[in-house]
């Protein structure tokens, strides 16, 4: 503490001018706090910022997925759509033995005594994802040996993975209903928390905690981070230098796609139904949040905290805007002002060093 | 790593700063100490703000809450994702009701345990829960419709006209020849039009025959090309055009002008459901027979006075005209709009 207090007393102006250029998006985080809270003061409260938390959850997972692939100068239009494949997925597998319109009236995957542990509840979730995942390892296919671009080839998945979705949504005996009634087990594990004392932290956070620690490994203390980053920077110079593109490419993807997965089954879980527009447009926020939190779409420049805080900000603005009640009309015209102005002072840092 | 340290310090300060001008985070028992609110919050949540219907339904709301309610109002995108944490910010603000216009009907029993975790009073509208659903609450009620009503009131539209309309049956057989446009397959409200519409007229003593269904998926373009492909097939043979709202019925009116009808003696019966300003023109021009309101006003006064009384911990129904059925509802009356009494529609908008 007292190191970081000493370099902020011996700054100069010009040192504070490049602090504040590097920090912007962070500095926009805390305006739009401090905004909030002077017009509602009682914004400040543990709820909320628990609230913003366990919101923000599914959208950190997938914009991870995103995020990795915008550092290799790829971009993601199918990840809504396979969230809610997922979404569909794991919800028709995890309907609750008693309720009466069940996609598969007979399967039973949880034991039927309600206290015994179901760890049986991660079969379709992982089930869920792999499926994704698979679309994801196509969409790497497509991107890396056909050489199609990216906004293409996942404009093309996006639109047949919401017409496989469609299929199997709208199947008799019920036909296109919202898959609900799910079981009370599969929803406390998304929308349950851990006690610690008397303070609630909800499993989602944890999830959360968890997909980031581990992809925050993986872009920075393990090789294939360091291809990602060599791809996305330089392409050419990656291969040259021994990087294989096509393996690269292939692992971003399939990643992606397993982490769409994920978040989809939770989403379901927490919402407690999924249809097969769940998860639609999903991929536009994800890369909002990305491109906020300072993922450049030129490539090579990117981190998990950038990618973190670009999701918070988002959530922060939705929840807190929503909290003071800015009329709904306006607040999509704030959310669009925040994305070009964030995006527009983080450039600009990067512009310098070129 | 160096960010994370920003930000975390960034937060700190933020929240020291912001604690100096802010009372600490009250506790759940702390809101009797605030200055006696004199009008309750009432959280609510509108399924998709740019919808019409419901942006006169929300009208009505908001017209009710003045001076009675602070209302704290949200547009739920047509994402129950959103709305659910929509819910969450509502109760963290520390509203006293929710007046809960859903996304997704399933998702009830997901917002049923939030309120239930906070104690709070649910009214949904328009959207109906299951009644498993509504009835593992008991503080949890339901402001909507019936939806066969509306076929009904529509069956009852077109067979008094046909009655008084000898002229309208052009080949004297006795019967109507009909064609219906369908809304979306599917749809309860397009499942219930279509078949309560017939049996109504049926019901009447009036014979019929139906000429062609389809769907028009609620459209008024769809609507009229299909009506545009039975005046090419069947012509004059046709009767009595319904449909399952008045979008597709004007699309059918715009057909039936190119063809030549609402001209000189030609002439086609048409009707459609939910009165919107553009078919109350067409009903005042004599292009339409009848349409039927799906009463906006009454719906949303119902919603708020229902979740104004539940706010106030008082029984929902006390001093309003309301009733429950069976279910928990509250069931607002469709109401048939012909020439003769426009105006109950046309006041429905103010």
């Amino acid at each position: 503490m007292s190191s970081v207090t000493e370099k902020l007393r011996n700054m100069t102006k010009k040192d504070v001018a490049a602090w504040m250029m590097n920090n912007a998006i962070f500095i926009v985080l805390v305006v739009l706090l401090l905004v909030i809270i002077s017009i509602s003061p009682d914004f400040v409260s543990i709820n909320n910022f628990r609230n913003i938390l366990s919101q923000a959850s599914t959208r950190i997972i997938i914009a991870l997925g995103v995020g990795g692939l915008i550092i290799t100068q790829g971009t993601d239009l199918s990840a809504g759509r396979m969230v809610g494949l997922s979404a569909v997925i794991s919800a028709s597998l995890l309907q609750a033995p008693g309720y009466a319109y069940r996609m598969y009236p007979n399967l039973n995957l949880l034991p039927i005594n309600p206290d015994e542990p179901a760890f049986q509840i991660l079969l379709p979730i992982l089930l869920a994802a792999s499926i994704t995942a698979i679309f994801g390892l196509i969409n790497g296919f497509i991107i890396a040996k056909l050489n199609v671009t990216p906004f293409i080839t996942t404009l093309g998945t996006m639109i047949i993975i919401y017409g496989v979705n469609s299929i199997y949504f709208d199947r008799p005996p019920y036909g296109a209903q919202p898959i609900g009634g799910l079981d009370p087990r599969y929803m406390k594990f998304a929308q349950g928390s851990i006690y610690i004392g008397d303070f609630a932290v909800p499993y989602l956070v944890i999830y959360a905690a968890i997909v980031t620690v581990l992809i925050w490994v993986l872009w920075n203390k393990t090789r294939f981070g360091k291809n990602i980053y060599a791809v996305g920077g330089n392409p050419e110079a990656a291969v040259v230098s021994g990087v294989s593109l096509v393996k690269t490419l292939l692992i971003v993807y399939t990643l992606a796609g397993f982490l769409y997965g994920f978040a989809g089954s939770l989403e379901a879980a927490r919402v407690g139904s999924a249809t097969n527009n769940t998860g639609n447009m999903y991929e536009l926020d994800a890369i909002a949040a990305c491109v906020v939190g300072g993922v450049s779409f030129s490539g090579g420049i990117g981190t998990v905290a950038g990618v973190v805080t670009g999701v918070l900000i988002f959530q922060v603005i939705n929840y807190g805007l929503a909290f003071i009640g800015v009329n709904p009309y306006l607040q999509y015209i704030i959310k669009g002002l925040i994305i070009i102005t964030a995006v527009a002072i983080d450039t600009r840092k990067y512009l310098k060093k070129k | 790593m160096k960010k994370f340290l920003v930000l975390v310090l960034a937060l700190a300060m933020v929240l020291s700063l912001a604690a100096c001008g802010a009372k600490p985070p009250a506790e759940p028992a702390a809101p009797a100490e605030e200055p006696a609110a004199e009008t309750p919050k009432i959280g609510v949540t509108i399924y998709k703000f740019d919808d019409n219907f419901m942006s006169f339904v929300r009208r009505a709301i908001e017209t009710g809450a003045k001076d009675k309610a602070e209302l704290v109002l949200n547009d739920s995108q047509n994402n129950q994702a959103t709305q659910n944490e929509q819910v969450d910010m509502m109760i963290s603000k520390g509203v006293k009701s929710l007046a809960i216009n859903l996304v997704d009907p399933q998702a009830a029993p997901t917002i049923i345990e939030k309120a239930k975790a906070a104690g709070l009073p649910v009214i949904f509208f328009n959207k109906e829960p299951d009644a498993a659903a509504l009835a593992s609450y008991d503080k949890a009620w339901y402001v909507g419709t019936t939806s066969s009503e509306s076929g009904v009131m529509q069956g009852k539209i077109v067979a008094d006209s046909w009655k008084a309309n000898a002229n309208w049956d052009k080949n004297g057989d006795g019967k109507i020849q009909y064609v219906l446009l369908k809304g979306e397959p599917g749809h309860p409200d397009a499942e219930a039009r279509t078949k309560f519409v017939i049996d109504e007229v049926k019901a009447a003593g009036i014979e019929v025959e139906e000429l062609e269904l389809q769907t028009g998926m609620w459209d008024s373009v769809k609507g009229k090309e299909l009506v545009d492909a039975w005046l090419a097939k069947h012509g004059d043979k046709i009767e009595y055009v319904i449909a399952n709202n008045d979008a597709m019925a004007l699309g059918a009116v715009s057909s039936l002008q190119a063809n030549g009808y609402f001209a000189g003696d030609k002439f086609m019966p048409v009707v459609g459901v939910d009165a919107i300003p553009d078919a109350l023109e067409q009903v005042k021009a004599g292009t339409m027979v009848g349409t039927v309101l799906n009463d906006a006003k009454n719906q949303g006064g119902a919603t708020l006075e229902l979740a104004l009384n539940a706010a106030n911990g008082k029984d929902p129904l006390e001093g309003t005209q309301w009733k429950l059925d069976d279910k928990k509802a509250v069931r607002v009356p469709y109401v048939g709009i012909t020439k003769d009494n426009l105006a109950i529609a046309e006041e429905a908008y103010k």
